[in-house]
């Protein structure tokens, strides 16, 4: 279908700025979606349909209401969601309850990670590991976390506290059991 | 092993987006980009339409001519400060010598009875001393005062006098009464009462030659209450304190645009409150309903997330 010169060039200018954008901060979804799942297989599938919402969406993007990374983290928060939902349904109808992450060998949240701490990591619930790669891992002051997440900064300040208390805990006793 | 370093490991060891997944979004397909409408958008247009549109109709309706011209008849109407004494034979208030002496002694003729009924209607500062003085003034011609009513409150005061002023006197009365204020409304008839007299004398004449002494006082007696009717005037006095409303000055043509498109502003900016004031409560609470439907499902998601492990 022939487009006129005008929509052409704006659909090139956003091309090249949503393909920017997702270079950039491909990474930093993939992680966040990987803490939330703990499953690196769901973590890609789930990353490629963020990225396919937020290509639907780019023209929706307001630089000024916060950077593409928090744009892209809040809609991977919501893919993320948009599944774990399903899945509870499909369990529910199926009455499974068995967890999504696989118990594998190797370290699944980073490479070169102690298996007692990758261990650790597992054993917490998805919106602990969800604080813990906004604030530790991908370094999101607390402003920019609580935009991702919808809730205040205090509340993110608690979230990380408590999570990373817990997370010393399942060390310890890792190491002493 | 500190928190610090678990941080330091979780950050050294940051996953990375496998290679499958990152040639999948470099080569997913830029769609044509869709022209979507954002509801912020369609409602600021909404708003800045309507604020036009309001405008719009303010400045039509000020500019309308016929808006103008009720506008103005209305206002002189509401405007008019001399209130009507006798439907359509009242004046405005004018300076006080013109009025009388320009039209009673057009009405009056000197040679025939005439029965004359003068109502007068002044403002004046001092309610007591023009009273005082308007019945001075009667009496020092050959009057008399047939009724008075006096009445003063904190805001105004009225006082109304009829009074019987001998018809050669009512042209110095009145101009007396004029000096007293300011007219408001006057009001003037004159009836003729010379047929009456020429036929009751006609009639006298004739019960005398047939000699009918009671006829001829009867007659007699009628005969000299018509000269008394017509030797006295009526004057109807009512003076008052009541300050006149302002007067009313032909508006120009950009105060009629001015006083019409605020009409209309004013108009709708009551049909807006209104709106609100109707709307308010069901607006409020579908915010606080879509608030607290926000609030629930945040909850729900962190539940959800809680609960995954």
């Amino acid at each position: 279908m022939p487009t006129s010169w005008p929509t052409r060039k704006r659909a090139l200018r956003d091309e090249r700025s949503f393909a920017s954008a997702a270079e950039e901060h491909l990474d930093d979804v993939y992680r966040y979606l990987l803490y939330m799942t703990g499953n690196p297989h769901l973590a890609e599938d789930l990353a490629a349909e963020t990225f396919e919402r937020a290509l639907k969406r780019w023209r929706r993007f307001d630089a000024r209401r916060g950077g593409a990374r928090t744009w892209l983290c809040q809609l991977a928060r919501g893919t993320a969601l948009d599944h774990f939902r399903s899945e509870r349904r499909r369990r529910k109808r199926e009455g499974i309850y068995a967890s999504d992450i696989p118990e594998l060998d190797e370290p699944v949240f980073g490479e070169g990670l102690s298996p007692e701490l990758d261990r650790a990591v597992r054993s917490l619930s998805a919106a602990e590991r969800e604080v813990l790669v906004l604030r530790v891992v991908l370094e999101l002051d607390g402003e920019t976390a609580a935009r991702v997440l919808g809730i205040r900064p205090t509340a993110v300040s608690t979230r990380l506290s408590r999570a990373l208390q817990k997370l010393e805990e399942r060390m310890v006793s890792d190491v002493r059991g | 092993m500190s928190e610090a370093s678990y941080v330091t490991e979780l950050r050294e060891a940051a996953p990375h987006a496998p290679e499958r997944l990152r040639n999948l979004v470099a080569s997913t397909p830029v769609a044509e980009p869709r022209r979507s409408v954002q509801l912020r958008t369609v409602v600021a247009a909404g708003v800045a339409l309507s604020l036009a549109l309001g405008l719009g109709a303010a400045v039509i309706g000020g500019l309308s001519p016929s808006s103008s011209e009720n506008r103005s008849g209305s206002a002189a109407e509401g405007r008019a400060f001399a209130p009507v004494h006798q439907a359509g034979r009242a004046q405005s208030a004018r300076p006080s010598t013109m009025l009388i002496p320009d039209v009673a002694p057009e009405l009056t003729a000197k040679s025939r009875l005439q029965r004359q009924d003068v109502s007068m209607r002044l403002r004046v500062k001092d309610l007591s001393g023009a009273t005082q003085s308007a019945v001075r003034t009667t009496r020092r011609l050959g009057g008399f005062v047939a009724a008075a009513d006096y009445s003063t409150d904190t805001n105004a005061g009225n006082s109304h006098l009829v009074l019987r002023i001998p018809v050669a006197n009512l042209q110095k009365a009145i101009a007396s009464f004029t000096d007293l204020g300011s007219i408001l409304s006057q009001h003037i008839s004159v009836a003729d009462l010379q047929t009456g007299l020429d036929r009751l004398d006609a009639r006298l004449a004739t019960a005398r030659k047939a000699g009918h002494e009671k006829q001829v006082t009867r007659l007699e007696r009628r005969r000299a209450a018509l000269v008394r009717e017509g030797t006295y005037a009526k004057v109807a006095l009512q003076l008052t304190t009541t300050k006149p409303a302002a007067k009313h000055v032909v508006p120009s043509r950009f105060d009629s645009f001015r006083d019409d498109a605020g009409d209309i502003l004013g108009r709708e900016a009551i049909g807006v409150l209104y709106f609100l004031v109707i709307a308010g409560p069901f607006i409020l609470l579908a915010a606080l309903a879509l608030l607290a439907e926000r609030a629930r499902r945040r909850r729900a998601d962190h539940r959800l997330l809680e609960e995954t492990g």
